[in-house]
């Protein structure tokens, strides 16, 4: 096994298991590190709790929904939503976020009586919304409040409220991965089949594991539309609460992030026989390859080529200016769980950029069977790596930019590496063609920002020279290039709105003639 | 609104018994070690189909997807009873038309030797992702 250990974790053993380099001739029967593992003592890793997976990853992007956690206002706080899914519904689901702010009295007396007041103040406040999920937390979960009475009394008092719960306490396994999956399991076994969907197409899809980032969910499903498709649900960025109820009724699950949701999937698949169809969102091969066989799937492929082809060409030349100044950069492709493997072929393949190094928080062994098959020779690939091995790591790779999260993201600016937020997005959405050249320009700006030529430069000892001007990102960019490519005229750079998601609420879409919905499963 | 779905219950997992015990494809001939490899690459980089979180369901997905795949390459109509039989094809219709663009190779070969190749490929795939991975999640009992 390729192992790598690294010097600063000498003192920690067993993370030596955590970290391989793939060889030449490696394969995934002789290159795999472990994975999904309770972190090591002494290790302070980036992970996030079993509580924030299942409310700050799955849960909140729900739209039309109170998120209610009971439990310290911190683990409220902690979860707010700084990750960007936005709603169509202006964001009701990010404006506000809730919690019965238990405190030492409570832990002592009990908080069952403080969670329902705090239920009850909630829907008062906001009367048009009649619907609840609530996250246990590892306190209230230690006193052992029962959430689930306390809500079968207020349902009964407040006729025409519905509320999930999800009992996914912070300790509930090594990492927000536990919280993924409980609460996965949690809503088909509580809320699906509880709400019979009106169908409106002979294709019905839910389109899960997708969660809306900058508006990513609404580019896909601009698509779906315009192939004629009827999205039941979105597990769950900019998802209905009742939608998502109904998702017993769909002909396919299309599934994006199989790290969070591909448990829904399965069940579904199992309970309900509804196949699971696993896409790629970012890329134009991958992109396009998924819209395909979504068609195929319901024989309208002729819908779906019609769409790879115009925004082929409206979008390929805007791409290529950028893989042309992108090539042989060499990115630290280090997000939380699923893009090491979404991102891993496609940004090599069509920007020309080189990965040096996947990691992953909270993936499992399968998530970086998919990173080490998508990446090449020479990749450092590490499971759930400590501050000190990243340091290392950028040290030793001199990576020309890193994808990450926010926390990891700041200490990679400081050692004058550029970052993009891999968690966010800097300027999404990055999903879709054109989200596909906003992820490339996104990439341009960081890694020619001239600030980074500037920050390496010290004022109390270097030579500053003053008869220079400012070097632009172009001048740095296109310093090598050839005069055929600087002058190409079909490339060019991105030509699209810095809004690209809002007028897609306004838009209007073809309809289609039905079949019947029996004939178009079959 | 009603509640108005009867839900199924889950079914038992299936039991996964190992199919091979080294690499199946170690004693091949160079020129089948090359264009297994090739054909292999191909879906390590661009599917997602072969990576299911369970071994008896990458066991499933591998012999759906390659061997209506190879039906595809030798022109056979192929039977899509269910929507799970369906959901392989879609899979295998792509994977057919980049192998045609991708090896050439492949459609100068008569429909046996497709069938010989492809075999060996579900063969090299199973071992690959199934009995010689190091995922210990594959035989995890639950989803």
């Amino acid at each position: 096994m390729p192992y790598h250990e690294f010097e600063c974790s000498k003192v920690i053993p067993e993370r030596k298991q955590h970290a391989v380099v793939k060889g030449e001739g490696e394969d995934l029967t002789s290159c795999l590190p472990k994975g999904y593992l309770n972190t090591i003592p002494g290790s302070i890793s980036e992970r996030g709790c079993a509580y924030c997976g299942a409310k700050h990853v799955i849960g909140t992007p729900m739209k039309d929904v109170i998120h209610l956690s009971h439990g310290p206002v911190g683990c409220t706080y902690d979860t707010w939503q700084t990750k960007r899914y936005i709603s169509d519904n202006e964001n009701f689901q990010l404006k506000y976020t809730f919690a019965t702010d238990v405190k030492e009295k409570h832990i002592v007396f009990g908080a069952e009586g403080l969670l329902k007041q705090n239920i009850l103040e909630a829907f008062k406040a906001f009367p048009e919304i009649k619907r609840m999920t609530i996250y246990q937390t590892c306190a209230t979960a230690l006193i052992g409040d029962d959430i689930a009475a306390v809500c079968d009394e207020v349902m009964e008092e407040l006729p025409g409220t519905d509320i999930f719960v999800c009992n996914s306490p912070g300790f509930a396994g090594p990492s927000q991965s536990g919280g993924h999956h409980k609460i996965n399991i949690a809503w088909v076994n509580t809320k699906v089949g509880t709400v019979e969907p009106e169908i409106t197409s002979d294709y019905v899809i839910n389109y899960v594991g997708e969660y809306n980032i900058q508006g990513d969910q609404e580019v896909m499903q601009d698509y779906f539309k315009r192939m004629g498709i009827q999205v039941l649900s979105t597990f769950t960025g900019n998802g209905s609460y009742d939608e998502l109820r109904g998702m017993h009724r769909a002909h396919l699950n299309v599934l994006e992030c199989a790290r969070s949701a591909e448990y829904i999937c399965d069940e579904l698949r199992v309970r309900y026989g509804i196949p699971r169809l696993d896409i790629d969102g970012f890329g134009f091969k991958a992109l396009g390859d998924s819209l395909r066989k979504i068609g195929l799937f319901f024989g309208i492929e002729e819908r779906a080529q019609a769409i790879i082809d115009e925004e082929t060409v409206k979008w390929k030349p805007q791409l290529d200016w950028y893989m042309e100044r992108l090539r042989g950069k060499k990115v630290c492709l280090w997000p939380g769980g699923s893009k090491l493997w979404h991102w891993a072929n496609a940004i090599q393949e069509e920007m020309g950029v080189k990965v040096v190094s996947v990691y992953t928080k909270f993936g499992h062994q399968g998530d970086m069977e998919k990173g080490i098959a998508r990446a090449g020779e020479g990749t450092l690939a590490i499971d759930d790596p400590n501050e000190l091995e990243n340091q290392e790591a950028l040290r030793m790779l001199t990576p020309d930019v890193i994808f990450t999260g926010k926390r990891p993201g700041e200490v990679a600016k400081k050692m004058r590496v550029p970052y993009l937020n891999a968690h966010a997005y800097h300027n999404g959405p990055y999903k879709g063609f054109e989200g596909w050249v906003r992820f490339a320009r996104d990439i341009y700006n960081a890694v020619y920002s001239p600030i980074y030529q500037l920050s390496g430069l010290d004022i109390s000892k270097d030579e500053i020279a003053t008869d220079k001007g400012f070097v632009t990102r172009r001048m740095l960019s296109d310093k090598n290039l050839p005069e055929a490519i600087t002058s190409d005229p079909v490339m060019s750079e991105y030509t699209g709105k810095y809004d690209s998601v809002s007028e897609l609420r306004e838009k209007t879409y073809p309809v289609f003639e039905r079949k019947s919905a029996t004939a178009a499963a079959e | 609104m009603s509640a108005v779905a009867t839900k199924k219950k889950s079914e038992k997992v299936p039991k996964m018994e190992p199919l091979y015990t080294s690499n199946p494809l170690a004693d091949a001939d160079p020129e089948t070690q090359a264009r297994v490899g090739q054909l292999e690459n191909y879906i390590m980089k661009n599917c997602l189909w072969q990576f299911n979180s369970r071994g008896w369901d990458r066991r499933k997905q591998n012999a759906g997807i390659i061997g209506k795949t190879a039906q595809l390459l030798c022109g056979e109509e192929v039977e899509n009873p269910t929507p799970l039989e369906k959901c392989y094809w879609v899979d295998s219709v792509l994977l057919a038309e980049a192998y045609r663009e991708a090896c050439p190779w492949i459609t100068a070969m008569d429909k046996d030797a497709i069938k010989g190749l492809m075999t060996k490929l579900h063969q090299r795939m199973d071992w690959l992702m199934i009995d010689g991975s190091l995922n210990e999640e594959l035989t995890v009992q639950h989803y």
